[in-house]
Formats: structure tokens, sequence, C-alpha cells
């Protein structure tokens, strides 16, 4: 693989953002000295094995534990009943208060936790839960999520907001129904429109159930304490945990400690709360502390990406121009709605594209079904909207016969017009990204199509992601005596380098070198409150506060040399100015910073707002592959992505960040996915669900930042993180189209499906099994 | 993991007085990197295990004669072969097919009898050592027998070993001017198990094929020789012609299984077009394109 680098990008003052600062922790990462939850062993641990339903949906009639209990070394064998004499209402979740903490009294899917069983020994708990036995009453299941959402099959009884959110308030109660959210969005009248349209195009496309699959699985680790309780968790939201744990147990937030480590990846798994609760429970009810650590396999079991639908429809007049547009778009959410909800809203609503169009209809859902819920994972939703919509895109410029750039250039949204909400456009380098993705792939130049049984093609995709809001983050910046600084965010490096960027922030403020600034791991006792590491927010969110909090200390410092008399920019170093202000080396100046953007909540009936989003995330996608005409194996032989990430803070982790989104959105396109039989995923295992490896990546793999600024960011900048997963999906499907006029319309895109759709066209279908 | 006995024996024959043939929870393991995928699987439990990792050293020890024959003992290392120059010289599509079987870490544990003993129909070295006319040594408590790869495998994980029966060494013979290829097919990563192998090797004259053997592996349920194909190519001047009759007959014949890999109309298409590209990959000196 050879990936070429950015642009140049200007380099602040004082030479901190904006440089190529190497991880910060890289060395203790390579040389095996960093310090994972995984690592973590208390005095007097317990090991909890998890045991895990069997059927997709069923009442639970008994669960026999006494063989389990009775293995030499079990401590106990704990299940929903033991679970409620620590906390009476053990329903947890970010969106709805659906999820019990161990099955109670029913199940929803296969791989449900049911029960638990302790011991010193994790062999030993291992062993033991094969021997609980449960009972089960079968119920019937729905898996679909079209059919789930008319089904009358439930998978609640009643639904059940979590209170946090008043767009979800008016389901509250609301009984027989599957749909946990249904979002629409009114602009214009797209009915009156299509019936003027010159062509009307429809289409319909699906995508798989995927994991996130980090190489770190999941774990938490429960302590009981004198004052309460402390958590040691691989977590990408501390402060969330602490906050619903707070609520379980009807505690203070203060008496709980939420302790997070680097984490060995993230994306989306490991957010709002997952073992946390039990782990929490299981250690006051044992007053032990206990470790929940699952394997790779049971990561299968926890949390999903969202199967989709997406039924699309377009008019288009003579010219090219999109005059209307519908979207329906269905969620598959599993059995607990996780964030699925936040998804089906706050991605749902770009659902329509990156593009001027002046009649939309977009209605879109979120479905709960017996399968493994589903959450966010890296593009919140967006991978999955771009999917049809690209592809859809490509298909109306074939139909009318324009270039499939030209058609995008044509109606594409630009800064100063209003998005489908009527949110102004503003900051949004979507024309730019669209420009340089096709300048890059050299799409006015010829291009060799192959010959034979090789034939190549190219295809290009754009889309775009609001950030999730409003959300706020704290930050602490500490100087102490010698002039050495530290940094107290919550936010959490899983691999994407935030500390490093935000060590940049501080150090660019206070003109000091990145590399000497420490940076605190999350610990809610320590370090202030942050929403959550997710959805490419960190930057912005954190970013601003960090400035912010930096720029607070530079103040009390300037404040401090004032107060001592010195004249302005005396340039006294700053171990000095605490020694003539305490009389020896001793105190510190503490800044603070706290930020949360503006943002208006859509409106109810209409989806609309004028501001709905802080800043937009842009991506496109360029490639070049070939068809294997026999087989139809589709190899990438170049990939170009290009994104809108206002002015990169470290260029060389912005270029990490969009080749690492755009290789793992490369295996969800073509050879991930999640076997479901009668809701049993019957390959959860690395062995059986395969990532792509480094021989699987694209020879040649380019990236650009766009020149940009984001106005309101730090330093101009803004997220990175999922921005060059949006348009891999498309861009291959409309290349594949445009090496051998086949349409591939859901994903993953197997050599077995391309070379099906080849044979259909030529007449010649395949059997079927 | 449930507690087991380990037994390290010194000799390989006190390690076959150690296995109980009565007993299938009681197991040999070599460089175990099966075995612990299986017990951690919990697929195997096993009572008792027998580490071959210390008997005499002739076992993890290999010849090549000066025609080109290779005798290994079973406890050789499959990163020793793919290492060997004179394994190399004489059997190119071993050199070919080691850095496609796994990876690194793993070549250097596993050893050549745990491989050949663990029948997993998707493994990539049995069909070439078939199509090389390979045997092994089978030693158990009542002496030692030859069995030819194409008599090893007789079903998914099933050998035609007797119980009590260690793999002790292989052999394959000097391949005198042959010409081989083996072709990885796979559906959906590189490192994926492959959703069809096809090792061939061919005798030919001038511009004749005289005689053929074509494997398949992966889309059928053992290692298979496809002899409708085999005598498809016997005689046939070299040329895409006899290659595709040759892949129609080998597509007509093998009894193809779907999987997570691919539908079984789908995999039988990929043996007609793999047996072509593998004939071609043999005989691309040969003027083969
Ligand atoms: C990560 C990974 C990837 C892999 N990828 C591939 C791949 O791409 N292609 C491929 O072909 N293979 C692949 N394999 C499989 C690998 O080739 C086998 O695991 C290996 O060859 C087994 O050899 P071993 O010595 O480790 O056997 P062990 O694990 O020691 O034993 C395997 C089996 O053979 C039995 N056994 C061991 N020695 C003997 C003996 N001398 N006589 C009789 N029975 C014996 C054991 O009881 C056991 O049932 C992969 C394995 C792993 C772990």
């Amino acid at each position: 693989m050879s990936v070429t680098l950015l642009k140049t990008h200007p380099l602040m003052p004082n030479g901190q953002v904006g440089r190529d600062v190497p991880r910060l922790e890289s060395m203790a990462k390579v040389t095996g000295r960093e310090d994972y939850t995984h690592n973590l062993r208390l005095p007097g641990m317990l090991h909890a094995k998890i045991v895990r339903s069997t059927v997709a949906h069923g009442r639970i009639l008994s669960i026999h534990t006494e063989e389990a209990a009775a293995v030499p070394g079990v401590h106990s064998v704990v299940t929903c009943a033991d679970i409620r004499t620590i906390i009476p209402e053990p329903y947890f979740g970010p969106a709805f208060h659906d999820q019990p903490i161990l099955a109670d009294g029913k199940v929803r899917y296969v791989g449900e936790a049911v029960c638990v069983v302790l011991s010193h020994d994790p062999h030993i708990a291992d062993a033991a839960a094969q021997l609980v036995l449960v009972d089960y009453e079968e119920l019937p299941a729905v898996y679909d999520e079209v059919e789930a959402a008319t089904s009358n099959v439930y998978v609640h009884e009643t639904l059940k907001p979590a209170g946090t959110f008043p767009d979800l308030k008016h389901l509250e109660g609301k009984r027989d129904t599957n749909v946990a959210l249904d979002y629409r969005l009114i602009r214009g009248d797209a009915e009156a429109a299509f019936a003027q349209a010159a062509h009307v195009f429809e289409h319909d496309f699906t995508t798989q159930q995927v994991m996130h699959t980090p190489f770190e699985p999941m774990i938490s680790v429960g302590e009981p304490t004198s004052t309460g309780l402390t958590i040691y968790t691989a977590s990408q939201s501390p402060s969330f945990v602490r906050i619903e744990m707070a609520r379980l147990l009807k505690w203070p937030e203060n008496r709980i400690r939420v302790k997070t480590s680097h984490l060995g990846g993230g994306f989306g798994a490991k957010l709002y709360i997952k073992l946390e609760a039990l782990a929490a429970a299981l250690a006051l009810y044992t007053g032990r502390p206990v470790r929940v650590a699952l394997t790779m396999e049971e990561q299968f079991y926890t949390i999903t990406k969202h199967a989709t639908t997406f039924r699309i429809k377009s008019g288009v007049d003579t010219d090219g121009k999109v005059i209307a547009r519908r979207c329906d778009v269905w969620w598959n959410g599993g059995a607990y709605a996780d964030i699925g909800p936040r998804v089906t809203q706050k991605s749902g609503f770009t659902a329509a594209g990156p593009y001027d169009i002046d009649n939309v209809y977009l209605e879109s859902v979120a479905v709960y079904t017996n399968r493994p819920p589903a959450g966010a994972l890296r593009g919140f939703g967006i991978p999955q909207l771009v999917w049809a919509y690209e592809s859809h895109t490509d298909l109306i410029a074939r139909g009318i016969g324009m270039d499939p750039v030209e058609f995008r250039r044509k109606n594409i949204l630009r800064d100063g017009r209003p998005h489908a909400t009527g949110t102004v456009m503003k900051d949004a380098a979507i024309p730019e990204v669209l420009e340089r993705t096709a300048e890059r792939i050299g799409w006015d130049k010829a291009f060799d199509r192959g010959t034979g049984t090789i034939r190549r093609g190219r295809g290009i995709a754009i889309g775009f992601k609001a950030s999730i809001s409003p959300t706020t983050s704290v930050a602490i910046v500490n100087v102490s005596a010698d002039g050495s600084v530290t940094l107290y965010s919550s936010t959490v490096d899983m691999g994407q380098g935030s500390d490093t960027a935000m060590a940049q922030i501080v150090a660019e403020v206070l003109n000091v070198p990145t590399e000497g600034v420490c940076v605190v791991r999350p610990d809610t006792d320590v370090t202030p409150y942050d929403m959550a590491t997710l959805g490419s927010r960190s930057t912005f969110h954190m970013g601003n506060a960090v400035r912010l909090a930096a720029e607070d200390a530079k103040k009390k410092l300037d404040d401090l040399a004032a107060e001592l008399g010195l004249p302005e920019r005396s340039n006294i170093p700053v171990d000095q100015l605490f020694k003539k202000r305490y009389g020896m080396q001793a105190g510190n100046v503490i800044g603070i910073g706290s930020f949360i953007p503006t943002y208006k909540s859509p409106d109810h009936d209409t989806g609309l707002s004028d501001n709905v989003t802080p800043f937009w995330m842009i991506g496109a996608t360029a490639v070049e592959i070939e068809v294997d005409t026999e087989t139809g194996h589709v190899t990438v032989t170049r990939m170009v992505n290009v994104c809108d990430v206002g002015t990169p803070l470290n260029p060389k982790v912005v270029e990490t960040q969009i080749s690492g989104a755009a290789v793992m959105q490369y295996g969800f396109t073509m050879s991930e996915k999640m076997e479901l039989d009668a809701g049993q995923v019957t390959n959860a295992s690395l062995a059986d669900y395969k990532i792509p490896s480094i021989l699987d990546i694209p020879p040649l793999m380019e990236s650009e930042a766009v020149v940009a600024t984001q106005h309101s960011g730090p330093f101009g900048a803004k997220g990175v993180g999922e921005s060059a997963t949006f348009g891999v999906s498309p861009a291959i499907a409309n290349a594949i189209e445009d090496a051998v006029g086949v349409r591939i319309t859901s994903l993953p895109i197997t050599p077995e499906a391309v070379y099906r759709a080849m044979r259909a066209a030529a007449n010649q279908p395949l059997e079927d099994f | 993991m449930i507690p087991f006995q380990l037994a390290e024996p010194a000799s390989f024959a006190e390690a076959v007085r150690l296995i109980d043939p009565e007993d299938p929870t009681c197991r040999a393991v070599s460089g175990g990197t099966a075995m612990m995928l299986m017990m951690k699987s919990g697929v195997f439990q096993p009572s008792k295990l027998v580490s071959l990792r210390k008997v005499e050293p002739e076992y993890a020890a290999f010849t090549v004669s000066s025609d080109g024959a290779l005798q290994a003992g079973a406890l050789v290392r499959l990163g020793q072969l793919e290492r060997s120059e004179a394994v190399r010289a004489a059997f190119p599509v071993l050199a070919d097919t080691f850095p496609v079987l796994s990876n690194v870490r793993v070549r250097n544990v596993a050893t050549v009898g745990g491989n050949l003993a663990h029948a997993d129909p998707h493994m990539d070295l049995p069909p070439v050592l078939m199509a090389l006319g390979a045997h092994i040594t089978a030693t158990g408590p009542s002496g030692s027998r030859t069995i030819a790869l194409t008599e090893l495998f007789r079903g998914y994980y099933e050998t035609a070993l007797e119980p009590g029966e260690l793999i002790s060494g292989l052999s394959v013979p000097a391949q005198a001017g042959r010409r081989s290829a083996y072709v990885k097919c796979t559906t959906r990563s590189a490192h994926d198990w492959p959703a069809l192998g096809v090792a061939v090797s061919l005798a030919v004259t001038g511009g004749t094929i005289q005689d053929a053997r074509i494997v398949l592996s992966a889309a059928v349920e053992t290692p298979t020789r496809m002899t409708d194909a085999e005598a498809a190519l016997k005689g046939a001047p070299i040329g895409e012609e006899a290659f595709r009759a040759a892949g129609e007959a080998a597509a007509k014949a093998a009894e193809v299984t779907s999987d997570v890999r691919g539908s079984a109309p789908y995999k039988t298409q990929l043996v007609r077009v793999n047996v072509v590209r593998a004939l071609r990959k043999a005989l691309a000196a040969e003027g083969a394109v």
C-alpha cells in the first residue's frame, strides 16, 4: 500500500498546531508499556462469565443455577433478581431505558445476557457457565427492519424513552409498536414536484449488519470503595457512565468514579453504557471487585452497526436539476435502542444528500427487531445513507445521459444555500471536495478500460454529516510552578490521536513544546465533564474547550505578571513568575474552558431547524477498479479520499484518520457481514467474519484534506475521524457499473453478487443454490 | 479452560504408548496452532494431550535427495521447509504456496504432522502434496505403514489414521520435471480460508500433456482428485482448448457445497475458471498463458 500525503497546511505562529507531531503515546504502545484496562488486576477480584440466551425471543420459565453454583471455585451465580437487590429498576440506555442489566423474565435476542457466573478463576467461571440451564417459552421473532415496522410481533411491550431527549417524549408508554423513533422532514412539496418532473427515478438499497471489531474487546471492572464505587472501563464516555450509574443507583454523581485508559479501538462500540452497569452491580452485590471482560466472539452479541433499507425517489427536470426527493429509511436497531434513535434522526435528516433540492420529503424510522442491538459505528449511520443516495445519484446521471460528476456539480449544495432542514450552509467545502476528488482521480482524462476478462471502471461518491448537537465539553489546563503544563480532559484517546491534538492546542496557546504537555487519562474524580468521544466531535468541542482553558491559563499568567508589577510582554520565564509570587517553587495556575455550541432542535412536525449543526463534515471517494468477469472478483487498484476537515491540527494524524476510516468502510463494503440464522450469528469469530487484511487494501491510497477553515473551530479545525467512510461503498458500486454495466444495491459487494449480477444481465442467471 | 493432563515424552515410541486409542479425548499435539483454537472455541476438550515437541530430534529434521525427493519428520515446521533452498528448488509450487498459507507466526510453529492430521478441507498444503504424489508414514502400537495422501483424507476433520496412530513422517517423490501449480481462491479477504483450492501437477513432453493430476480442495468435503478432468488432459496438446475441457470436466464432477464463502453454483463456476488458471500457471514456462 502506498499512501500519498496531504497538501502542506499552515503552521500556526508558535509552531505547535499544524505540525506533524508524532503521537505522544506511540512509544509506550509499541514497547508494550501502555496501561490498558485489560491489564488491571485488583486484590480479591472475581471474574464474571455471562450465560447468554440461545433463543431470539422468549419468556424465561426458569434458570437452573444449582449445578454451576456447586462447581468448586464458583463464588455465585447471579440473575436479574439478585441485581434488583442493588438496582431496583435495572434498565439502562442512552435514548431509551429499555435494556435490562440481565434478562428480566424475557429475552429479545440470541446472545442476550441472562445470568452471570462469578469465580476467582476465569476458567472456572467459563466452565461453570456452561452448566447453567435456562428454560424458555419461545415467542415468534422478527428480524427484518421493514417487516418489523408493521409486524404484530412486538419486541417490547411499551416504549420507555429516557426523558433526556424532548423529541422522544411523545413515545413514552406507547404500546404495540416496534418503531422507536419516527423522524420526518418536510420541505416544499415533493409530491407536486414529482408530478412536474421530466424524469422520476426510484431505487431500493440495503446494508448489512456488521460489527466494530475493536481489537481490545470490551472490559469493565467494578470495585466497591469506602465512599461508593469505582468503575475501571474501556469506555468512550466516562462522564455518561457516571451519570447513568448515578441514576440507576440513585446516588449523587460524586460517589461514583469512572476511570479509563487508552482504548484498543472503540469505533462507537464502547459508547454510553455497555458492561459498566453489570460490573458495578456485581461489585456492589458481592462486595468485591468484579471484572467483566468479553471475548472477541462475545462482542458480536453486544453492539453492532445498523442494517438498513433505504427507498429513495427523485424527480429531475429537463436540465438535470433534481427538483424533488423522497427518502424512506428503516434502521434495524436490534433488540435494544442504544443510541439508534439518535442515529435515525441526527443522521437521518441528511438522507437527501449534499444537494440543493427544493422539495424534500423524508422519513427515517428506528425499528426494534430480535437481533443483537445496533448503535453508533464510525459514521453514525451516514455511510448507510451515502451508500443509497450516491448509488442513486449515479443511476440518475446514467439514466439522463449526463456525466456523473457534471450531474453532481449541477446539484451540489453550496455555502450560503439552505440544506433540506433549512440550515444555511457555512464552512462546508462540498464543491471543493467534489472538484479535488475528480481532479485527483483524473476524471476528465482518458482511462484504460481493460480487455478480455479484466474490465476496468471508475466511480466517485460524496457524502456529508452533521455533528450531533448540542453537546458540552469542559477542560482544565494546569500550569505548575516549574512551568510544566498538564491538561485534564475526559476525551478518550482510543487510537485517533486526540491526546496529541489536544496537547498541540495547549502548546500553541501557551507557547511550549507539545511533547512536554502531560495529558491526564479520563477519571471522573479528576477530569471534568465531556459528553463523549463520538461522532468526530472532540476536535471541535473539546478542542474549543481546551483552547479556552489554555487561554484562561495564559490570561491568569499575564495577570500574575501584572500583579507582580512586571511590564507587559516582559517574557519572564514562568517558573520565575511563580518563585517571585510564592517565594519558592509552589502554586498553580488553573485555566478552565467550557464549550457548548448553539443549536435549534428540529421542529417535531416538519423536521426543520435553521441551526441544526455546529459544523459539517464532508468526504468524497473516487476509485479505479478491475472486475474479473469470470469470477466477479473486484480489485480496487486505486482509491482517493478527499475530506473537508477544516484546517488540520496535525496533518499526519489527519492522514491516518482519513486512510483508516476508508479502510474500515472498505471492509464493510467488500467482505464484512454478520450472518444470521434464526437470529443466531453464525460467524461470530474473526475466523469466519472477515475484516480486510493488509493484502486486501488498495495498492494505491491517496488522502487529501482540502484547504478549508472551520471558522468556529479551534484554529480552524473540525472533526476528521469519520469523513472518509462516507463515499467508499457507493464509489465502488458506481465503478462496477462503469466497468461491467451491472448495479449492486446490497452490501457487501461479494464476488458472487457481482458475478450473479453479470450473469443475470446476460440473461443467463446462475441457479440459486 | 478446563484442566487436562499434558505429557511431554522424550521419544516417539513413548508418545505412541501414551495415547489411549480407546479415549477420543486423549490426543497428540504438535505445533498446537489448530489444537489451541479447537480448545478455546470449546470444539474439543482434552482429558490428556501428548505433546510431540520433545521427541527425538530426527523427527524435526528433513532431507532432500540429490534427485529432489523430500523426506521429512512429522515435527518439521512449515517454516523450515519454506526457508529451505533445496525444497524451493525441488518443489517450486511449495515455495509459492507457503506465503499464502496463514502467516509467518503460524508457519514457524505449525508442523507437517499436525497440518496433515488436522484434515480441515480448507487447508492449503494437502491438495498440493496430493498433486505431488506424496505419502505419509503412520506409526501406531502395531508398527508403521505408509498411506498415500490420496487415501489419507476421509471427511471433515477425518483421516484414515487408526485410533492411536500418529503421523511420523512425510515423503514427497522427486518430480522428475513435472510442472505444478496451486491457486488459492478466496472470496472475502486475502487471509480467509479459500473458497476453493486447485493444485495441479503435469508431466509434459514437447507440447503434449502426458499425465495430469488435478486436486480440488475447500469447495469439496475433502481434497479430491478430479479424474475426469485429468483424463481430458491426457495426451492433449498444451493449450486453452485442453485447459477448458479440463475445467468443464472438473466443474461437472466436483461435489461442491454451499457455505458463507459462496453458493454451490458459484463455487462450481470458480472450479471451472480456476482449474484453467492453475493449468496456465503450471505451464506458463511452456508457453501457455
Ligand atoms: C491464525 C491461523 C491461520 C491459519 N491459516 C491457514 C491457512 O491460510 N491455510 C492453511 O492451510 N492452514 C491455515 N491454518 C491452519 C494451520 O495450517 C494448522 O493449524 C497447522 O498446520 C496445524 O499444525 P500444528 O502442528 O500446529 O497442529 P496441532 O494444532 O498440534 O494439531 C492439529 C491436529 O492434529 C493432531 N496431530 C498433531 N500432530 C499429529 C501427529 N504427528 N500425528 C497425528 N495427529 C497429530 C492433533 O491431535 C490435532 O487434532 C491457520 C491456523 C491459524 C492458527
